[in-house]
């Protein structure tokens, strides 16, 4: 089975519930925060329009873990099966791009690798893009193609609900009595829905569209001034590198607990003066241009070097996170301005 | 479960050796196998207290014991001066690429140290010596601040000197009472005839400072951007390329370095900073 229909969701997410825990998005003012589905409480659980604003990196590389135990390791806890619901296409696409780093061969962090085997991600349609999406600007889309065991998409009196991989095919089998079959009207209303979100986001993102890959738009942007005016109105709050659900640089450090030392892993940000810093003090990126100048550098042209595929899903959660005022659509659309007419005064060089 | 990429091997200072006012050598054995090769690095955890990277300055070829030569720079090599013979540490790695001995050879191999730079390049040093035949000769060149901040003081007064296929020089920022040799930065004993640059090498390993100007001299002498390996210190601490702490433009210095081509990193800003 394919995709399936249901007409309420609480059935869905109790009988998924039941054997593991489970996450949903809740309401929390404008936003959707991440929570515990709790069966007996929740009358009808609500499908967010956009993402949630904690980035799924939470559940796969917690902001602290236990790392490394001295002087006997222990073998860390096993992770037992859990399923988050409401994921977006950019949060699905933010863990590809985890994927590749902490599933890289010969350097696997057996900490994600744990929680991600055991993660069942259910994934659904963005019916509302956000006035921060800007995930089209970067070859997303508003709904799921691939990545995600299910998807949910919301037609009229009802759910589709898609297997997207093995573990969830085996799903929508084992609970085919839950499900009724999907007359191709819904399939078509499906595309319709989608169609529209993608008509909205277009209009939300129609002044940052760039003109060239964005990877040759930020490398070739590597001297721009942009990068020092930006340092002037950014408060290195880090909220940007916290919120994002690419960003996934930690940091080690050693402490004494009641018996045992341990190494912890805690969640940092390059955005941070010390970041880069030395113990004899020396500090290749002291300055926040530069910081700032390596942040956009490391999404959208080292990491696409290194992995082939850029570290940005485009999900605006930096956008709306941030405390002072830089906005990575508006430094991306400059960048690109910048090589257009450089491009242009080549031309008129030429002629 | 995978292995864990985070958890040290368990090891044992057995000895610590007073080198200068502000660095000493530790000798460390691991519980278990731990082989590297000459330029990689390891990640040494005082256990509880925080866990650093150093280059060992012993041979790779001694599989039982290990050195690492440290200058107290900051909190954790502070804490590290105080410990003695018996402490129990941590080890991971080794990591990163290593000095490329292979395309050393048939060459001219121009070394210059400085300071505690001299630690990766005794590692390195012993290499070479162990196969000097491979090579069409070893030069080195080292500073120190004062005579008393060498280290490897015994050998590198001693036994170095008189090593067939080996050309030493000296020199000392300042000199002091007994010191006859040179008085001078690094850079004022570095001379484009002292060797066939077309046919060599150049390795540099110091301070960042000392690292800049001796880059800057061996490009005016003719070598080449892809002959000069530099050995590059940055904050790493995972070690394989994930943290992002050591981040060099494009490269990982804890996975793709440390050692780098200065054709490779001239390209980024305040790579010596």
């Amino acid at each position: 089975m394919e995709t399936a229909f249901i007409s309420r969701l609480k059935p869905l997410l109790d009988a998924i519930a039941k054997t593991m825990d489970l996450y949903v998005p809740v309401k929390v003012g404008e936003h959707y925060a991440c929570g515990k589905y709790d069966p007996i409480g929740t009358t009808e659980p609500e499908l967010n329009e956009i993402r949630m604003s904690p980035p799924v990196k939470e559940l796969l590389f917690p902001v602290r873990e236990l790392a490394a135990v001295f002087p006997q390791p222990i073998n860390p806890k096993s992770v037992k099966p859990f399923a988050v619901f409401g994921l977006k296409a950019c949060d699905l696409r933010s863990m590809e791009i985890l994927d590749k780093v902490f599933v890289e061969k010969d350097f696997e962090d057996p900490f994600y690798v744990a929680r991600r085997k055991m993660m069942l991600a259910i994934s659904s349609d963005c019916s509302v893009p956000g006035e921060s999406c800007f995930c089209n600007v970067l070859a997303g889309k508003p709904y799921p193609e691939d990545g995600f065991d299910l998807n949910v998409s919301h037609v009229t009196d009802g759910f589709l609900i898609q297997g997207g991989s093995a573990k969830g095919k085996e799903f929508l089998f084992a609970h085919a009595g839950m499900f009724g079959e999907v007359p191709d009207a819904l399939l078509a209303e499906r595309a319709k829905l989608r169609e529209a979100a993608q008509n909205r986001l277009e209009q939300i993102t129609r002044d940052f569209q760039l003109d060239a890959p964005v990877g040759q738009i930020v490398e070739r942007g590597y001297g721009s001034d942009v990068f020092d005016e930006q340092a002037r109105t950014c408060v290195e709050c880090q909220a940007c590198t916290r919120i994002c659900p690419t960003c996934h640089c930690f940091y080690l450090y050693d402490t004494r607990k009641q018996d045992y030392f341990a190494k912890m892993k805690m969640w940092d940000s390059c955005m941070r003066i010390g970041h880069a810093q030395v113990a004899g003090g020396a500090n290749p990126r002291k300055m926040l241009g530069d910081r700032l100048r390596h942040r956009l550098m490391h999404k959208f042209a080292y990491f696409l070097e290194r992995y082939g595929i850029d570290m940005c899903v485009g999900c605006g959660r930096c956008v709306d996170g941030e405390t002072g005022d830089v906005d990575i659509r508006t430094v991306l659309k400059r960048l690109n301005d910048e090589l257009l007419a450089e491009g242009q005064k080549a031309v008129k060089a030429a002629t | 479960m995978t292995r864990n990429l985070y958890q040290p091997m368990n090891a044992e200072i057995v000895d610590t050796i007073e080198e200068s006012p502000t660095i000493k050598s530790f000798v460390i054995v691991p519980d278990g196998l731990f082989k590297f090769d000459t330029g990689q690095f390891v990640e040494l955890t005082l256990p509880g207290e925080g866990e650093a990277p150093f280059t060992p300055s012993s041979s790779p070829v001694v599989a039982e014991k290990m050195e690492i030569t440290i200058m107290k720079a900051g909190r954790v090599t502070g804490l590290l001066h105080e410990c003695g013979k018996g402490q129990r540490v941590g080890l991971r790695g080794p990591y990163g690429n290593g000095y490329p001995v292979d395309k050393f050879a048939g060459k001219h191999v121009y070394v210059v140290g400085g300071g505690v730079g001299l630690a990766p390049i005794r590692s390195l040093f012993l290499t070479l010596v162990d196969r000097i035949g491979d090579f069409k000769s070893v030069i080195c060149r080292f500073g120190a601040r004062t005579p008393e901040d060498f280290i490897y003081k015994k050998t590198l007064f001693g036994d170095w000197q008189k090593l067939r296929g080996v050309e030493m020089k000296l020199t000392v920022d300042k000199a002091d009472g007994d010191w006859s040799g040179h008085v001078g930065v690094v850079t004022t004993i570095l001379h484009p005839k002292d060797v066939d640059i077309a046919n060599a090498v150049a390795v540099v390993c110091g301070p960042p400072i000392m690292m800049k100007f001796v880059t800057v001299s061996l490009l005016d002498f003719g070598f080449h951007p892809a002959s000069i390996y530099l050995s590059m210190e940055k904050n790493m601490s995972c070690g394989f390329g994930k943290c992002g702490h050591c981040m060099l433009g494009k490269y990982y210095v804890c996975k793709d370095g440390p050692v780098f081509t200065y054709e490779q990193i001239s390209k980024y800003p305040n790579i010596w900073e």
